[in-house]
């Protein structure tokens, strides 16, 4: 009997520390997850976790779900289809944990607030911006950008401001401009697919894949510019805070027309 | 009679039965081994086999593959002798190979207990062998003796306390009838140190400490008790020279890394080269690349050994590619530096006094808001493994190119958890790039310079086929002509190539054989 109930003890104690974060509140569990996010999460996240590439961690909302179990999901195994990896083989479960203490005692900034008109924003980008000529939404668009299905998911408000009037300031990975010569003297331009020491494979503005051996070229040239333009000065600060409004409304399946 | 062709059939097929310290001695000089971490005590991984060379590497093919199924930064430097390879994988796994077909003769694996913290992976270098043993270190800071024979554990001793931060992943060193072993985990508030055990009963037989502690020379060059968490770990295997009976480590980053404040002094002997009495532990000379180091710039390379012509004398030097930017001859007798010269973009110094202390450049340290300094965080030089030719005497190593935006913050620090007192960021329009360089020993100067579109992950192999072999993040394994820097071979292995590769002969073919993804990979001519 003793034995019994010892067992459910144990079996109780394991669900609850998977559920709940057994180190929430814990100071030096928040201290050792503040190091170790500036590590690991900052390079995306921001240093302070106010978001940049991924997420603002610091509003206290997560698109995962907003309880412990499924932040502690996410860092364990990352988001199938984002660039958000799983950490389960560098952390372990309090090493997450601690991570989940540090996220939790950040958060409490208020949203930025979006001014902007949805509608209006969702008009320009198929219209006047011509983003669907290089991005797509759901079905629609071309491919050689990155999707941006999900982008008011998986990057901070702040990061797409940047992006629409300075897009060079950070070009997603793998989205580089390669220029190829061919030895016949053709050139082909894309988008960076692959890019090594000894090949690159691109997909061109028709969305056809090229693949070449450096070797067998006369040149092979990445591009530190992103073939996005500025929107700087072709929109106006309304029509540029609609489109911040449209794209921060992508979040997922049913946000398109 | 029977019994006698039996016996010679065997040693003929399996090569050369227990490992001797003769042969640990000679090691360079044996086609059919590799029977340490740099190949031979002084580290210069070379193969002096000329089977495949720069007129027909391009028909180099894969021979046989191995695949561990152990996911994991796969770092390991095969041990191979008697007709076997023996690997160390990630997370405590272990392997023994047929060196004909790759199939799998024993598997040795040891949970990683819950609680071990490691900054980068749970990586391995490979075994050490002595004998008929082989020598590693696990994650959880032991060392443990392995039958060769049959992968079962001998014996395993706890090096320190797994719990406090304290981890181990460099292959062991063997001196004699010791094992030298080295110590990982400065980003989390350890005290490093070198340790010496008894090969056949694992007992300790001395410990250096790389941070000086009260009492000891050094100690002053500590703020308070910052000594007590200094870091300064071996995570890479220190080389030997036997006729000075020294063995010369490199050191890791003070902790914590990027918050000086606390630890306010010279921080001795992080960030250095030290030389140790192989058999008593004592310090003979140790040489401080960086003074108070804040950018985590550990100096954990492999020091390779070369006698060198220096302004008309022969000097038996050492070399180091550090990870600040400088490349550094030294007098490996006394410590006196004989050249440094920049081999990378370097914003923190404008130089090296002759007296070994970098000319600093102010601004250069991290804030809170982030500062720019180059090299970036992985140096410069990191603990890719390097080699020395003799036939063209030059010294090739793999370098990081660029800068990075450095920030600290005052961090508390909780027992045996993180403690580095901030991070690093990339440049948007300024990534880190690599090359492959090959330099003039003597002089620092650089012979020639191969450009990498990424930073650089594996380490080096040369050999008297004037080639050296390498590997990179994006999958490729390549030959370079060791001459020219032009390449002359490559081969897609389909997983990123983080380990060195090695050389050597079986059945009469040259071998190449180095880890890819999570499969071990050997190549040789049709």
């Amino acid at each position: 009997m003793v034995r019994v109930l010892l067992t459910g003890l144990l079996l109780l104690t394991a669900g609850s520390a998977q559920d709940k974060n057994p180190l929430h509140g814990n100071k030096d569990a928040i201290e050792a997850g503040k190091g170790m996010f500036r590590i690991y999460c900052a390079p995306c996240h921001g240093i302070a976790a106010q978001g940049g590439r991924g997420p603002d961690l610091t509003l206290g909302s997560y698109t995962a779900g907003n309880e412990d179990a499924s932040l502690y999901r996410v860092i364990a195994n990352g988001v199938a289809g984002t660039e958000m990896p799983g950490y389960s083989d560098r952390f372990d479960s309090d090493g997450i944990w601690r991570v989940v203490s540090y996220i939790r005692s950040v958060a409490g900034r208020p949203a930025p607030p979006l001014t902007g008109n949805r509608a209006a924003g969702e008009k320009l980008f198929w219209g006047k911006g011509a983003c669907g000529a290089c991005h797509r939404l759901g079905m629609r668009g071309s491919r050689i950008a990155p999707d941006l299905t999900l982008v008011g998911r998986t990057r901070s408000v702040e990061y797409l401001k940047e992006a629409l009037v300075a897009p060079n300031a950070s070009i997603t990975p793998g989205y580089n401009t390669i220029t190829i010569v061919t030895k016949e003297g053709k050139k082909i331009a894309g988008v960076q697919r692959n890019y090594d020491a000894f090949s690159a494979q691109v997909m061109d503005a028709q969305e056809n894949y090229h693949s070449f051996f450096r070797d067998e070229v006369r040149s092979m040239e990445r591009s530190l510019e992103s073939m996005m333009p500025s929107y700087a000065a072709t929109l106006s600060p309304r029509e540029l805070d609609d489109m911040l409004a449209f794209l921060a409304s992508l979040r997922g399946k049913g946000d398109t027309q | 009679m029977r019994t006698l062709v039996l016996v010679l059939a065997v040693t003929l097929a399996f090569g050369a039965g227990p490992v001797t310290e003769k042969q640990l001695l000679e090691a360079q000089r044996d086609p059919g081994s590799w029977l340490h971490y740099g190949r031979n005590y002084a580290a210069w991984r070379y193969s002096e086999q000329t089977g495949i060379n720069a007129s027909n590497v391009a028909r180099l093919a894969p021979r046989w593959i191995y695949q561990t199924g152990v996911n994991g930064k796969f770092e390991t430097t095969p041990i191979v002798h008697g007709g076997l390879m023996y690997i160390t994988a990630p997370s405590n796994h272990s392997y023994a190979l047929d060196l004909a077909t790759g199939r799998p003769i024993w598997h040795h694996y040891k949970p990683v207990p819950r609680g071990v913290n490691v900054c980068c992976g749970q990586v391995n270098r490979g075994f050490a062998m002595l004998g008929d043993t082989l020598y590693k270190v696990s994650l959880e800071a032991t060392l443990q003796a392995i039958d060769s024979k049959t992968g079962q554990l001998l014996w395993e001793t706890p090096v320190e306390d797994p719990k406090r931060g304290y981890s181990t992943t460099a292959t062991p060193l063997i001196v004699k009838n010791s094992v030298i072993v080295g110590m990982a985990g400065a980003e989390f508030g350890t005290r490093g140190f070198i340790d010496s055990y008894d090969a056949t009963t694992g007992k300790r037989l001395w410990r250096f400490w790389t941070v000086a502690g009260p009492g000891e020379p050094g100690a002053e060059s500590w703020a308070g008790d910052s000594w007590k968490r200094g870091g300064a770990s071996t995570w890479v295997t220190g080389s030997y020279d036997p006729e000075l009976n020294l063995t010369y480590w490199g050191t890791g980053n003070p902790g914590p890394d990027f918050d000086g404040s606390v630890r306010k002094g010279d921080n001795l002997y992080s960030c250095s080269l030290v030389a140790v009495d192989a058999t008593t532990g004592k310090l003979k000379w140790h040489f401080q690349f960086t003074p108070h180091d804040v950018h985590d710039w550990d100096s954990t390379h492999d020091p390779v050994l070369v006698d060198l012509d220096h302004n008309g004398r022969k000097v038996k030097a050492v070399l180091i590619a550090n990870r600040n930017g400088f490349y550094y001859a030294l007098d490996r007798t006394n410590g006196k530096m004989l050249t440094a010269k920049a081999y990378t973009q370097v914003s923190w110094a404008d130089g090296i006094r002759p007296d070994g202390r970098p000319n600093l450049i102010a601004g250069q340290d991290p804030t809170e808001d982030g500062n720019k300094s180059c090299p970036g965080i992985g140096g410069g030089h990191n603990w890719q493994a390097t080699t020395y030719s003799p036939a063209t005497g030059l010294y090739y190593f793999p370098t990081t190119d660029g800068c990075q935006i450095y920030f600290k913050y005052a961090q508390e620090y909780v027992d045996g958890l993180w403690y580095q007192a901030s991070t690093t960021q990339g440049i948007g329009d300024e990534p880190l790039v690599g090359s492959i360089v090959a330099v003039k020993p003597a002089s620092g100067e650089i012979a020639w310079r191969y450009r990498l579109v990424s930073t650089p992950t594996s380490g080096l192999l040369s050999t008297a086929g004037g080639l050296v072999f390498g590997g990179d993040r994006e999958g490729y394994v390549f030959a370079l002509d060791s001459a020219t820097g032009k390449v002359l071979w490559r081969f897609q292995t389909g997983g990123m190539v983080i380990a060195p590769p090695i050389s050597y002969e079986f059945r009469g073919k040259q071998y190449i054989a180095i880890a890819a993804g999570s499969a071990m990979m050997t190549f040789s001519l049709p």
